[in-house]
């Protein structure tokens, strides 16, 4: 007795349907075997049907049982489909029709209750591009599952319940989608308000937010850098519903869905340590996993003791950092993982770490330092718009501080700016399908930002006396438009670039 | 490289009279060796030497000061005496070389290194500005810990007079200023912020009995050389300033400050207080180094 069940494969963010086919032999020995490229995880899937489906109460047939997954000759991994398979042999053995345009998705445990299994999400959206209604996912990621619209998800708790469903006689409910707030709106570590002086640092996250800028902090330690960094979710605004889609398919691809999770609707702080492998920050192995700057996909990557991080993963970043995405490239297969993310990075300017000190003296040589600053690489500095320095607070400065609370805003309010400032932009940049002025490439910089006589002589001036590059002085008109969609103004004006060029690259030789 | 150099020996009769006479009182391992120069040796050279010494670490005042001191010394036609390292000691060769005063560079390498290499630029401006490269050691031997202190031995001996500009506690400028002593040589000494680590070194000296020098006056008088009385020219105010422009420059000229805290003092947005300070930057009237402004 043949009996197909579909499923999917996923290729990256890719999905193809699988056909289960599982065939009930009454001739020959009795045993169990599964063909069709299929994985470890995806063989040992074998044990795991039957001994679940024995732990539900129900014989294992004794026949020869085969199932191929089809197409062949692609690779399929992972425990999605024990659900599929083990559906397949009960449908012959208990005799109930497996419904049409159906899906099955699922990883059994030994006692026949399914376990959350990521790809839902993937699934649902490959359904409702290809006309299925129908599917049948654990009860845990089924929440994930139904935020697609026009699909009917059914949250299976175990074996026994999807065949008595079935057989009709019980019946599970499709799932209402439910977003997920408390667990999506983790605030961030810190308000901005709890950071005392600094003022300078946080109006230069307040614009890297806006635009969407990378930006780089360099100090000695103790100033402050992380604590701003950690701050920083708090002021971004959250995803639009493209962009949810966008992260919640790179999530749902890496297992990063929670049980019960929904729509990706935060914007992704991910901060890997220094230490993180090469194919841990852009994403790799034989199967393509998507990487840390995926999993950052519009959100913020924040590199702590920047140039700590080796070489080769600094100048990995280089491209995704200019494209937005990363291609993975390997032998059997080509995943291409979106990778639009804000560059937060965090330095000290010396090894010692006080050059930049007001009190303590630095001990570096000026070779040391010479070499410490070149290990950050000309071509990632000049990807990254925005450069401060952070000195450390003074303590005593603490109580002015308190007194002036005009300065201390707290992280909602400067959060309403940055949204404003985002909508302006992306009002301003949509027939350009891109999102927010960091984007902006020089032909959307000469269309989108004209400016006026004034504020081109004013640039024109800084370029010479800084002597900044040519690459530079694009980013100077990217972050004044910024400061200008955040002072609510269509034109560029004298004091928009001037506030930019507070924020140039900076020597930080210390000679 | 250079078409002059050469040996003196130490019974020449060009040897410097004055690091003769000073290297008389130290042990006989520590006595005059032979010299290895480049550059032209004339004696005139040696008539009045100023040693500058002070900290690698020099701080932006270190710096600013030291500047403004040797300029006006070597405008007077004093030589500046030091240690070619970076930090105090490029900065009074530099400023030398930049307002064509003369300036010997005592290395503490052999005469054909130029060691920090990263200063081969200034090592040729002291020759074309007729200074002297001068070493103890021969051929392409590397400087040692031993041969730093060597080299302050020299670098006292030779001049009349010993400026520290910046030094921590037990900094290599504090040896030089010790030779200085034993050789009876007069000691200034720049006084700094009592907070500063680098004034430490300093402060002690003047403590000591070093001169205190708040103006190149202190140093060329005590060299007993005339000079015409310099008009004293009123810095030209920049005009058509905002007040808080003016305000801001009132309050750096009393104390270098961030941006935060000037936002801070003048309860103004830090946008608009950086908006402010480059457009000021842009004029020249102010700079910024490491982080905090200071009146240009």
């Amino acid at each position: 007795m043949l009996i197909k069940v579909p499923s999917v494969a996923n290729l990256g963010l890719e999905s193809i349907k699988v056909d289960i086919e599982v065939n009930l032999a009454n001739k020959g020995l009795p045993g169990f075997d599964i063909v069709g490229l299929a994985d470890k995880a995806v063989g040992e899937s074998r044990e795991r049907v039957r001994t679940a489906i024995v732990s539900s109460g129900i014989d294992f047939p004794a026949k020869k049982i085969t199932v191929n997954m089809a197409p062949a000759d692609v690779p399929k991994e992972g425990s999605v489909y024990d659900l599929p398979i083990a559906v397949g042999i009960l449908s012959s053995v208990l005799e109930f029709p497996i419904p049409q345009k159906s899906l099955f998705l699922g990883e059994l445990s030994f006692d026949g209750s399914l376990r959350h299994t990521k790809g839902a999400f993937l699934m649902a959206l490959f359904a409702k591009e290809f006309g299925f209604i129908n599917l049948f996912v654990p009860k845990d990621s089924a929440n994930e599952a139904a935020s697609v619209k026009g699909i009917k998800v059914f949250p299976v708790e175990n074996l026994v319940q999807i065949c008595r469903h079935f057989k009709k006689q019980d019946e599970i409910f499709p799932v209402v989608y439910k977003q997920n707030l408390e667990k999506e709106s983790l605030p961030a570590e810190f308000d901005m308000k709890e950071i005392l002086g600094q003022e300078q640092a946080k109006r230069a996250m307040e614009i890297a937010a806006a635009g969407g800028h990378n930006i780089i902090m360099v100090g000695s330690p103790g100033s402050g850098k992380t604590m701003l960094a950690r701050a920083l979710p708090g002021i971004l605004p959250p995803l639009n519903e493209p962009e949810s889609l966008e992260v919640t398919k790179i999530h749902s691809a890496s297992g990063d869905i929670p049980p019960g999770g929904s729509l990706v609707t935060r914007r992704q702080f991910r901060a890997p340590h220094h230490t993180a492998s090469l194919v841990g920050l852009v994403g790799g192995g034989s199967k393509p996993q998507p990487g840390e700057i995926s999993l950052a996909h519009r959100g913020v990557l924040f590199l702590d003791e920047f140039n700590e991080f080796p070489r080769s993963i600094m100048e990995a970043m280089r491209q995704p950092l200019e494209d937005g995405c990363v291609t993975i490239s390997r032998a059997k297969q080509r995943v291409a993982y979106p990778a639009s993310f804000m560059l937060v990075a965090s330095a000290n300017p010396c090894p010692c770490g006080y050059a930049l000190h007001p009190k303590k003296s630095c001990t570096c040589g000026l070779n040391q330092i010479a070499k410490y600053q070149k290990r950050i690489s000309g071509p990632i500095l000049d990807r990254i718009d925005l450069h401060i320095q952070v000195m450390p607070v003074d303590t005593t400065e603490f109580e002015d501080n308190q007194k002036n609370s005009e300065f201390l805003e707290p992280s909602e309010k400067i959060k309403q700016r940055v949204m404003a400032a985002r909508q302006k932009q992306e009002d301003r940049l949509v027939s350009e399908s891109i999102h927010s002025n960091s984007q902006m490439k020089n032909i959307h910089i000469k269309k989108y930002c004209k400016l006026p006589k004034d504020v081109e002589s004013i640039l024109r001036q800084a370029a010479m006396k800084f002597q900044l590059s040519a690459r530079s002085y694009m980013k100077m008109i990217k972050v004044a438009r910024t400061i200008a969609d955040l002072d609510n103004s269509d034109e560029i004006s004298v004091n928009h670039m001037a506030e930019a060029l507070q924020y140039k690259p900076k020597n930080y030789e210390i000679a | 490289m250079c078409k002059n150099s050469g040996v003196i020996e130490i019974d020449s009769k060009e040897y410097p009279l004055a690091l003769r006479e000073a290297l008389k009182n130290l042990v006989a391992s520590q006595g005059s060796k032979k010299l290895y120069y480049k550059g032209n040796w004339d004696e005139s050279i040696f008539k009045n030497c100023l040693a500058v010494v002070g900290s690698r670490h020099l701080t932006f005042y270190g710096r600013k000061s030291t500047e403004q001191l040797v300029t006006q010394a070597a405008a007077v036609g004093i030589t500046i005496v030091s240690g070619f390292m970076y930090g105090g000691d490029e900065a009074a060769h530099s400023a030398t070389v930049k307002c064509g005063g003369r300036t010997i560079a005592v290395m503490p390498c052999g005469i054909d290194v130029i060691h920090p290499p990263q200063h081969k630029k200034l090592y040729q401006e002291i020759l074309e500005n007729n200074g002297l490269i001068i070493s103890e050691y021969e051929g392409d031997f590397l400087p040692q810990q031993w041969s730093y202190v060597q080299r302050d031995r020299i670098v006292a001996g030779l001049s009349k007079a010993v400026l520290v500009t910046e030094a921590a506690l037990n900094s290599g400028s504090l040896i030089t200023a010790g030779y200085a002593k034993k050789y009876g040589r007069k000691i200034f000494a720049l006084p700094g912020q009592i907070t500063s680590e680098l004034s430490r070194g300093t402060l002690k000296l003047i403590k000591e009995g070093a001169e205190p020098v708040s103006e190149a006056e202190d140093i060329i008088k005590y060299f007993k050389i005339l000079v015409n009385p310099v008009k004293k020219i009123a810095k030209a105010e920049v005009g058509k300033e905002s007040t808080l422009e003016e305000k801001i420059v009132a309050q750096l000229r009393r104390e270098a400050m961030k941006a935060d805290d000037i936002a801070r003092l003048f309860a103004v947005p830090v946008a608009q207080i950086g908006t402010t300070l480059s457009l000021m930057q842009l004029k020249g009237i102010i700079i910024n180094n490491s982080g905090k402004y200071y009146v240009n």
